[in-house]
């Protein structure tokens, strides 16, 4: 599986890959996480274990199990996480150790490192049997709900360190924290190489016309993704150039502010032609890949996001993004250089106007952008993060590591 | 070991290349002040990370450190931005001397200019450290010929670790590739002149590029002949 990434990632991570094998060789690395489809920390790691097991490391993923009761109140904690207000109540903390520890019988914790993933587990600290014990945290805990934090943090204290994506998510905690960015899988069907027959599917099966500039956002229908800024911005850049646009997006059935936000967008679009609302089934992933490629200019213009890691996917087909400077997105975005930061719909149409109206920047700013995602945001790099963090545990005290 | 260049008292080039490994320190600031106190009191490791270790992370060549960008792009204070640009590390003896001098960089602002805003949460800054790590980058150049080839095809992290790391532990402005090309192959002049190259005002890509046409006109001048 490692070949596959040959001549796509940068060499120095799959020979920094190798040497952190051959030091772990042999040794057990376990995660546990909540889930074992569908959102990014799954994905990663489906593509993670076997790459690590490739490497010689016995590595192992389990999922941590509970009922709709347990899962209701890490929904909760994660959201307080976020700082939506949120009240935890001591029952439900209980709740959640009980079945955690339940969770705790089952598993081996004896592993060499253990990597435990968000807030569901993280209680099973409590059970280790030793090794070096790691809590990474997938979500912007930058302004959580305090009273949550305070309880959490007395289960997450007791790692021997913490990793969160970005800098500003990170909270001040007793242990070593490190900074590890999350990452995209350049042969995922997402980002993968598509052949033109693969894209012409895509084009027809939405009849999308490919003769004018498209402008793409792939988000869902949320108010932070801001898909009426896009719509405006849009509106503006048509009174000086023709173009298309595409917003492309899961139905939000469960989600009553979803269901709003569509209707909202549908509203602002009003029946301008060419403009195209579509609501994406899961696992649409070749889709977004062709509509990516086949895209001029992509937005993502968030007013508040976790990562973006939707953004890197964009960079690394070499197309020029236009952000919100919200979140992660700055960090992918150099302002002018990988792409264009933007804090408005204003923002955004003068940036689309100023691409559509240079070719040669925007194949600039598309190479920049490719090149800057192949060095920083490629899984190689994640999963050699990670390697590199438990080899430097293990090594305390050493600012430089020599292999 | 195949000797391709007999008398090259060093033996070949080994490439290598580095990561780092990002440490948060938890410490933030939100305004000049609190940079200043944070500056003062961070560790060593932490300035260098800012500072020296910035070359492997820069984008922007507008800016030399971290502190110059987030003067530049967080507090929005373009003079302060370029007074923190003009800090060259490398004229300094330690991190020490460094710290001095980033310090009298706002102290002399502080005096010149009126009291900057605080930033917007999240545009803090953050002060990290890293955790390097060295790595064979799997390529050898036993001559000249062989660099050349070998420069163009190594990672960017590689000429950061050879050419900037590099100036940090040998000291006097002589990064790796130059020291390599002078006490091993004896070519002094071509030493002296990617010496000569500016390590403030370029990127990793710049700096492979100069490294590369000089040495490649040197491997050109070696081959040529005057036609009988």
């Amino acid at each position: 599986m490692i070949d596959e990434y040959s001549g796509i990632v940068p060499k120095g991570d799959l020979i920094l890959l190798q040497k952190l094998g051959e030091k772990m060789k042999n040794r057990s690395f376990l995660h546990i996480n909540s889930t074992r489809g569908g959102g990014g920390v799954a994905e990663i790691l489906q593509r993670m274990i076997p790459i690590l097991v490739e490497l010689g490391i016995d590595a192992k993923w389990e999922v941590i199990k509970g009922d709709a009761k347990f899962f209701d109140i890490t929904k909760k904690i994660h959201n307080a996480l976020q700082g939506n207000p949120e009240t935890i109540t001591e029952e439900m903390w209980e709740y959640h150790f009980e079945v955690n520890r339940k969770n705790a019988e089952v598993y081996q914790l004896d592993a060499d490192a253990v990597l435990i993933h968000d807030p569901q587990p993280s209680p099973l600290i409590e059970f280790r049997k030793g090794g070096q014990w790691i809590w990474r945290c997938h979500i912007d805990a930058s302004n959580p709900v305090k009273d949550v934090w305070n309880y959490l943090i007395r289960y997450c204290e007791k790692y021997d360190a913490a990793i969160f994506s970005v800098e500003k998510f990170a909270q001040a905690m007793m242990i070593d924290q490190f900074i590890i960015p999350p990452s995209v899988d350049p042969i995922s069907e997402k980002n993968r190489e598509l052949r033109e027959d693969e894209i012409d599917e895509t084009v027809i099966k939405f009849q999308i016309p490919t003769n004018r500039p498209i402008l793409l956002q792939v988000s869902r229908f949320d108010r932070f993704k801001d898909p009426v800024g896009v719509i405006r911005a849009y509106q503006i850049v048509k009174k000086y150039n023709d173009c298309i646009l595409i917003l492309a997006g899961s139905p939000a059935s469960d989600d009553p502010e979803g269901e709003l936000v569509l209707r909202e967008t549908q509203e602002a679009a009003g029946n301008d032609p060419d403009i195209y609302i579509l609501l994406l089934p899961p696992f649409s992933d070749k889709d977004i890949n062709a509509l990516q490629r086949i895209a001029t200019v992509i937005l993502q213009k968030s007013s508040k996001e976790g990562f973006g890691l939707t953004v890197s996917e964009a960079m690394w087909k070499e197309k020029p993004v236009i952000g919100g400077a919200a979140g992660g997105i700055p960090l992918q975005i150099a302002h002018g250089i990988t792409g264009f930061l933007v804090h408005s719909f204003e923002g955004a149409a003068f940036r689309v106007r100023q691409l559509l109206n240079n070719p040669d920047l925007a194949k600039r700013i598309g190479e920049n952008a490719k090149a800057y995602v192949r060095a920083n945001f490629l899984i190689t790099r994640q999963i050699r993060d990670y390697l590199s963090l438990w080899y430097s545990m293990e090594n305390e005290g050493k600012n430089i590591l020599e292999l | 070991m195949e000797d391709r260049e007999p008398g090259n008292p060093l033996g070949p080039f080994e490439f290598k290349e580095c990561i780092s490994l990002v440490k948060s320190t938890g410490k933030k600031a939100r305004t000049l002040r609190e940079l200043r106190e944070l500056i003062a009191l961070v560790g060593d490791e932490s300035i260098y990370y800012h500072t020296y270790q910035y070359y492997l992370r820069r984008q922007i060549l507008e800016y030399n450190n971290d502190f110059a960008h987030w003067a530049g792009e967080n507090l929005e204070e373009r003079a302060l931005s370029e007074y923190f640009s003009n800090v060259d590390p490398f004229l300094f003896k330690d991190v020490a001397d460094l710290r001095k001098a980033l310090l009298k960089v706002i102290d002399d602002y502080l005096e010149r200019f009126p009291e900057p805003r605080e930033v917007t949460p999240g545009n803090e800054f953050y002060f990290n450290e890293a955790i390097i790590l060295v790595f064979p980058a799997g390529l050898r150049a036993f001559n000249l010929a062989e660099f050349f080839i070998a420069i163009k095809y190594i990672d960017a992290p590689s000429v950061y670790y050879h050419f900037y790391e590099g100036k940090m532990r040998l000291r006097k402005g002589i990064d790796d590739f130059s020291k390599w090309i002078e006490d091993g192959l004896g070519r002094k002049d071509l030493a002296a002149r990617i010496r000569s190259i500016d390590p403030l005002m370029h990127t990793l890509e710049g700096i492979r590029e100069h490294i590369n046409e000089m040495v490649e006109e040197e491997v050109k001048k070696d081959m040529e002949v005057m036609p009988k």
